[in-house]
């Protein structure tokens, strides 16, 4: 027994003399190696409404690339449909498992931010976005006087035409005013003898809140009208410009020229029922797809405008933000960061490049409009730049979803003829100045 | 000098032996056998009616930390009962849906039964071409009568055309597009109404059948005094569930007045709002949780009451 214990003190001894040994002879560079922390492993957690198949697999290669060059991050990349993305966040952060970071439409920034949920940029973040995105971009992402996030594509909406029809019907002038507008939209629409429908002049998409509401201020912007207060203390769309591009839509629809009824979504001209939209960029990539008559015969003309007005439209933003209540808010900068900074002089960002070549948007980012001038030179990207000169942006407000729905649901009353276009635009304005006295 | 009783004793039991509840080994079981049914119970449903039920006493947009919910009061109650018109129509669409629905359902749902229960040929195939709706998903069905009801270019206008008779607007009418959803859901629901009273009336005996005949009762008298008497409980059932189910619709209108991923249904113009759309709208579109909650506490005390009602009505004719 005794000398069974001298045995295993002397195997414990000589482990420990030889471990100490070996550590004595281990290389400078493993020295070195061991000095240098090895970086935790991070996990991260994106969403965005970005879930087609063409717009999945190039996200998925950047994020590829982001990973290989660091190889302690992971990110687990998740999309949803637009209409879920909010809801997808909303009861996410309830749960307590939101994601590190979203892409999310800048109306919602204000909720976010009065709930507490958005972590704020890094100073350099902060001047980056300044430096390089136009004061219009940088206003979009601002909320209680604070930057957010990277805007990322910018949409304003134009007026899309069928230039087909257009020929058809002997129409040689795209409308420039509003009574233009009236005119052409009229001697687009074309039935059967037998008075069955083939198209209408012009489309219309009610049922969406963006898709009533968006057109609907583009042509009040245009015809000297105001949405809000500078303020957004009170409505001021219930005024005589208002109702006139309110009444504009009802002598239209009375006249059939419009049909609310058609089919409710952009597809209606898409798809060759219609011969003219007021309608967003990002619908280019459809257009390229599927347009009835081929995308050369889509065109771009600026939105109408009235007597006393010149032609503006409306600009939305979307943005990366990145979530307050995530354990990796320095990592989900870095990685945001990463994608919304140039590759090298001259160059874009990877986001620059996604928006435009998965997307086909328009790139916020000045220098990612400049290095992917080529890409933007194509007419009808081209067309949709040039107008962001002209664009007013979308107050972005506590109670500002609700605001839009309730002048769409008014709106679309008035197209129904369940209200006047008086009644409906007093309703929404009175509905409009209540959200506005509750969310001061 | 007498001894002073305390009147609060002198009614006291002697002291015993404390009463140990007793529980039988059977009735142990049972408890362990309901154990985690209840507790499903308590934390799946009655947890979140009681959370519910407090969050529609606060102004809470699902983003802050509950901890930090602004107290209001009933003032979402007096919001939603007094000044919301989204509220008062969508009321209005639910009570119309539900009883237009639910009766419609259940007239043809024991027509249908009867005639399947008679000597019919071909008797499972019907069966089985009454019940394939139930077992589409509402989504598709939505998308499908969209299609056959559009106004210019649907299937239903093409064959009223064809034999000579104009147009509907069908869906795209704020007048005629909740009966068109009122319609589809029949569509939908008709063939379970019509195999659940198929099984309760093979439940009949038939000596009671043969018993009225030989006393001379004809049909009418047989399905007056025998049929409908003896299929009062199925007919219960039916209704009181599916009160309860069409009082809480949202599917089949997201579904049927959703023109695309960006639509919010409800439409046209609000014409087809319901309650829990509305309900939907106010806390994931509107960040309103609080007003949501206390539509849910409103839908929840109709629905309770609605049901109370209805059986009450049911027995007391039974």
């Amino acid at each position: 027994m005794k000398v069974f214990r001298i045995l295993i003190t002397l195997i414990v001894l000589g482990t420990f003399l030889l471990t100490a040994a070996c550590a004595k002879t281990a290389s400078p560079a493993a020295e070195e190696q061991a000095a240098v922390p090895t970086p935790e492993p991070v996990k991260l957690v994106m969403l965005t409404h970005w879930g087609e198949e063409s717009m999945l697999k190039p996200m998925q290669a950047l994020l590829d690339e982001y990973m290989a060059a660091n190889p302690n991050v992971t990110i687990e990349y998740q999309s949803t449909s637009f209409d879920q993305l909010l809801t997808k966040i909303t009861t996410a952060q309830a749960a307590g498992i939101s994601p590190d970071i979203y892409h999310i439409y800048n109306l919602w920034v204000p909720d976010f931010v009065k709930g507490g949920m958005l972590a704020a940029p890094s100073d350099d973040v902060v001047a980056e976005i300044k430096g390089n995105y136009s004061e219009g971009s940088v206003g979009a992402v601002t909320a209680a006087g604070q930057v957010w996030g990277y805007p990322t594509e910018i949409n304003t909406y134009q007026l899309l035409y069928n230039k087909k029809m257009f020929a058809d019907a002997g129409i040689t002038k795209v409308p420039e005013t509003l009574d233009e507008l009236k005119d052409a939209a009229c001697k687009l629409t074309k039935k059967n003898a037998d008075g069955t429908l083939v198209h209408t002049g012009m489309a219309v998409m009610p049922g969406w809140d963006s898709g009533v509401t968006h057109p609907f201020l583009s042509l009040l912007w245009s015809n000297n009208g105001q949405y809000l207060s500078p303020d957004l203390s009170k409505s001021l769309f219930n005024s005589p410009e208002g109702l006139a591009v309110l009444k504009l839509y009802s002598d239209l629809i009375k006249q059939g020229c419009i049909d609310p009824g058609l089919g409710g979504s952009y597809s209606d001209f898409t798809t060759g029922k219609s011969a003219m939209i007021i309608m967003a960029n990002w619908v280019r990539a459809e257009l390229q797809t599927s347009f009835v008559d081929g995308y050369e015969n889509v065109g771009v003309a600026p939105i109408p405008h009235g007597p006393s007005g010149k032609s503006t439209t409306l600009q939305y933003n979307w943005l990366w933000a990145v979530d307050k209540s995530s354990k990796n808010v320095e990592e989900a900068w870095k990685l945001v960061k990463w994608l919304n900074t140039a590759r090298g002089a001259g160059k874009a960002s990877p986001m620059g490049e996604y928006l435009t070549t998965a997307l086909g948007a328009i790139p916020s980012g000045l220098s990612d409009q400049k290095a992917l001038s080529n890409t933007m030179s194509e007419y009808f990207m081209a067309a949709f730049l040039a107008s962001t000169s002209t664009t007013m942006p979308e107050p972005i407000l506590v109670g500002g979803q609700e605001i839009k729905t309730a002048l769409q649901t008014n709106v679309e009353a008035a197209w129904y003829g369940q209200k006047t276009d008086e009644e409906a635009l007093a309703d929404a304005a009175k509905e409009a100045d209540r959200i506005l006295t509750e969310n001061k | 000098m007498g001894t002073a009783t305390n009147p609060n004793l002198t009614n006291l039991q002697p002291l015993g032996k404390p009463k140990r509840i007793r529980i039988s080994h059977n009735a142990l079981w049972g408890y362990i056998f309901i154990a985690p049914v209840a507790l499903y119970l308590l934390v799946f449903s009655i947890g979140p009616i009681l959370f519910s039920f407090w969050v529609s006493l606060h102004n809470w947009n699902m983003i802050t930390p509950v901890a930090d919910m602004e107290s209001v009061g009933l003032k979402n109650f007096q919001y939603i009962l007094g000044d919301d018109d989204v509220f008062r129509k969508a009321l209005l669409n639910t009570f119309r849906f539900t009883i237009l629905g639910v009766g419609t359902n259940t007239v043809l749902g024991l027509c249908g039964a009867l005639l399947l229960n008679a000597n019919i040929r071909f008797r499972t195939f019907w069966r089985t071409i009454f019940f394939l709706p139930i077992v589409t998903a509402p989504l598709a069905l939505g998308m499908m009568w969209g299609t056959l009801l559009n106004k210019n270019f649907g299937l239903v206008n093409r064959i009223l055309n064809a034999i000579g008779l104009p147009s509907q607007p069908f869906l795209s009418s704020p007048d005629q597009a909740l009966y068109c959803i009122i319609l589809i859901a029949v569509y939908q629901y008709v063939g379970y109404y019509i195999i659940v009273m198929t099984a309760g009336l093979q439940g009949i005996p038939e000596e009671y059948y043969d018993a009225a005949a030989v006393d001379g009762a004809n049909w009418w008298q047989s399905f007056r005094h025998i049929t409908l008497p003896l299929l009062r409980p199925v007919v219960l059932f039916l209704v009181v569930t599916n009160t309860i189910g069409a009082l809480q619709v949202f599917d089949i209108v997201f579904a049927t007045t959703t023109g695309g991923a960006e639509t919010s249904g409800g439409g046209p113009a609000g014409a087809t709002m319901v309650l829990v759309l509305h309900m939907y709208n106010n806390a994931f579109k509107f960040f309103k949780m609080g007003r949501a909650s206390a539509m849910a506490m409103v839908l929840f005390a109709i629905i309770f009451i609605v049901t109370l009602v209805q059986m009450r009505l049911m027995r007391e004719r039974a």
